[in-house]
């Protein structure tokens, strides 16, 4: 085999790896197992969730509020996480008792950058699409669709979530609250 | 039949001639696609205009001369 | 409106706002929550005629900046002419209507429509109408179709108000003494009078439930802990526990503060007059900046250094908690069954980066959508609105009756004049005074024709005096 054609093949073989380990973290949060869930984040991580304007040709970069900066839908880390993970599991979070019935697809997935190296990845850069149903007590749905770009970082072996931006692809926001993740 | 301009790339400083032979020089360009602020260089048609600013709309310009 | 004078008693669909807004009894009927036509009613009694929030004036700081907002349903355009002066004009084209600005905010010497392209100013006149010689001849009177603006509009400390009907008060006569209360949300954090400012982006969400839910609940629910019963047990406070920093209520007389001839209410704690009590403990950076406000506070406040603001309501549908967090909201109605909230974050202008950061995520993880304690509050405006839709669920009246018909222990105000009706409720813990207060004065405005029946202050007997015990009730009202 050629370099070219193992540095292919290692490619296919990360972003198997990658998928894979995005339908987990989609499983874990659809099955509710939030405690798990957290251990898949990084604990320098940074949650990310802009919210969207309407601007005029030529001037999109304001359409998006800033991170660190302006107020976003979500702006935090791990500590924030982790509090919203012990608000859910109180059983007296109103919003989200009884519990919604969550499912996260994530499709297109994208390898954007791995390092320093496919074959011996440390850190991957990726984009996908993500379509969040929920279902909550009778007839309540919401479907949040949008883009994801994760920065996933290998930690003792086994992939971590870094950083996470969620495009949402909605202007005034149509659900009445976020408890649930992206 | 004339070209369709998008206004939105007229850059201010260019002259423009419009369909009733005036030119004008843009000064203001809002970049909404449908105005531009300009001044009057020539208007045969009513010399009075000349010198003076006024907003011109999207269909009553013929041509982009710089 | 159409049918509520139309036998010389007040109705609204059928229904006499006497009996679905009755104070007597302490009940307010569920009508009024989720009827289509009183709903219409609203819109063209309240919504065309009060003061109402536009934005604030630091989202415009530039001439041609512009912010579009909403008035009640309506879209409505903030901006600042080449002049520098503010304005508000309804967002529809005066040709055929179309929406002249699509944009959320930004920079334009123009408004152009893509319609058929009429072109506004900034202040609002038209400038551009494509084929006027050829087309109208020039006969067009263009002063005549300028974008229809507000007729009046006020800048109150950064925060700009509007309203459609040219008759209303001023909106220093609207607040009457309320505007006490709401300073508190408007003055910087010492009390210097410097200037506050929001933080780039509005939130702006929908909330499946009639737009009183949360009116009522900000103008003084003190009831309702228990909504945020998992916040307090997790701890999101700027202290790292409960849901804000509560040392500063402990010894704190609470009282209450309603102005049923206006609607405004709030809730506030008046402290012992003691030392200044640590706040935002979470960084030593903010934790001194704040420290440092309380002592500026208490130099520049005097006696009124002890008292502590609480959520509010400036009727109708603008709500704010002054404090912790420093936030902004306005509901904005969309139909009986829905409405738009939009949130703003105030902050000091001269406040330390390190102070803006901490109260900037601290605001997020409070307030709105995605905050850990109002997801709790919408959670049960949307549900108590969704089981009173019912044609027998509507047959069973709210109850507000808490607190009514007893008087509040008199407490000592150190000397401080405290507008409105007062309620010491720091033994009672919680009384539906401010929402009563709230009530009687939405059923004024879908009873009165016109202003001078609605500024009922002017002619010394305010609605309010006939359900409270008049005006001897400074320390313990009734209402
Ligand atoms: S609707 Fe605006 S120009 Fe006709
Ligand atoms: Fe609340």
């Amino acid at each position: 085999m050629t370099t070219a054609g193992t540095r292919n093949v290692a490619q296919v073989l990360l972003k198997h790896e990658i998928e894979e380990f995005l339908y987990h973290e989609a499983e874990l949060l659809d099955e509710r197992r939030f405690a798990e869930w957290l251990e898949l984040l990084t604990d320098d991580i940074r949650y990310w969730m802009p919210m969207r304007r309407n601007v005029k040709f030529g001037e999109l970069e304001r359409e998006f509020t800033r991170e660190g900066q302006d107020i976003n839908w979500f702006d935090e880390g791990k500590a924030t996480l982790e509090r919203r993970v012990s608000q859910i599991l109180t059983g007296v979070h109103w919003a989200e008792e009884p519990l919604s019935r969550i499912c996260h697809m994530v499709s297109n997935v994208q390898l954007l950058e791995a390092s320093p190296s496919a074959e011996e990845a440390a850190e991957v850069a990726l984009k996908c699409r993500f379509y969040i149903y929920r279902n909550r007590v009778e007839t309540e749905t919401d479907h949040l669709i949008g883009k994801r770009e994760d920065t996933l970082r290998k930690e003792n072996g086994g992939w971590k979530i870094a950083q996470r931006k969620i495009i949402l692809d909605q202007n005034v926001l149509l659900a009445k609250n976020l408890t649930f993740f992206f | 039949m004339a070209e369709v301009i998008n206004l939105i790339t007229i850059a201010e400083g260019a002259r423009i001639s419009t369909i009733n032979g005036a030119t004008a020089e843009v000064v203001n360009n809002p970049k909404d696609g449908v105005w531009v602020f300009a001044k009057y260089l020539t208007s045969p048609e009513d010399p009075d205009l000349v010198g003076s600013e006024d907003m011109i709309f999207a269909q009553d310009i013929a041509e982009v001369l710089t | 409106m159409s049918n509520s004078h139309a036998n010389g008693s007040h109705r609204a669909n059928g229904h006499s706002i006497a009996d679905m807004v009755d104070l007597a009894s302490g009940t307010v009927s569920r009508e009024i929550f989720v009827n289509e036509d009183i709903y219409a009613q609203e819109q063209e009694q309240l919504f065309a005629r009060a003061w109402l929030f536009v934005g604030h004036e630091s989202q415009i700081p530039k001439p041609g900046d512009f912010f579009v907002s909403c008035m009640g349903e309506e879209s409505v355009i903030l901006c600042r002419d080449r002049e520098s002066q503010i304005h508000v004009f309804l967002n529809s084209c005066t040709h055929r209507g179309m929406k002249v600005c699509r944009y959320d905010e930004g920079n334009t010497p123009v408004f152009s429509c893509p319609y058929h392209g009429w072109s506004f100013a900034t202040d609002g006149k038209l400038a551009g109408v494509p084929y006027f010689k050829d087309a109208y001849k020039g006969e067009l009177d263009k002063s005549q179709w300028g974008l229809i603006e507000v007729p009046q509009l006020r800048n109150y400390k950064g925060t700009v108000w509007a309203t459609w009907d040219k008759d209303a008060p001023s909106f220093e006569e609207y607040l009457g003494g309320y505007r006490t209360y709401l300073d508190f949300l408007l003055d910087t954090w010492d009390g210097a009078g410097g200037e506050t400012e929001v933080f780039g982006g509005i939130e702006k969400w929908v909330i499946p439930c009639n737009w009183k839910f949360p009116s009522e609940n900000f103008v003084g629910d003190r009831y309702h802990n228990i909504s945020h019963r998992s916040v307090d047990l997790v701890g999101a406070g700027p202290s790292g526990s409960g849901r804000r920093d509560t040392q500063e209520r402990v010894g704190a007389t609470a009282l209450d503060f309603s102005f049923p001839e206006r609607g405004h209410g709030t809730i506030s704690f008046l402290r012992p007059n003691d030392g200044p009590i640590p706040s935002y403990q979470h960084s030593k950076i903010v934790s001194d900046y704040f420290a440092h406000c309380e002592n500026e506070r208490r130099k520049n406040y005097g006696k009124w250094s002890r008292f502590i603001p609480g959520p509010g309501t400036v009727f109708p549908n603008f709500s704010y908690l002054p404090r912790q967090p420093r936030t902004i909201a306005v509901w904005h109605p969309r139909s009986p069954e829905s409405h738009e909230a939009w949130r703003w974050f105030l902050v000091d202008k001269n406040a330390p980066a390190e102070v803006k950061e901490f109260l900037r995520k601290y605001y997020i993880s409070y307030s709105g959508p995605a905050g850990l304690t109002e997801q709790d509050d919408m959670e049960n405006w949307n549900y108590a609105h969704n089981a009173s839709r019912g044609a027998i669920a509507r047959r069973y009246p709210y109850n507000y009756q808490m607190g009514m018909g007893h008087d509040a222990p008199s407490f000592d105000a150190d000397g401080l004049e405290l507008p409105g009706l007062v309620r010491n409720v720091t033994v009672a813990k919680a009384a539906e005074q401010n929402q009563r207060g709230f009530y009687s004065r939405w059923a004024d405005f879908l009873r009165a024709s016109n202003w001078d029946e609605l500024a009922s202050w002017r002619n010394g007997h305010s609605n309010g005096a006939k359900f409270h015990n008049g005006a001897a009730a400074r320390a313990g009202s009734a209402l």
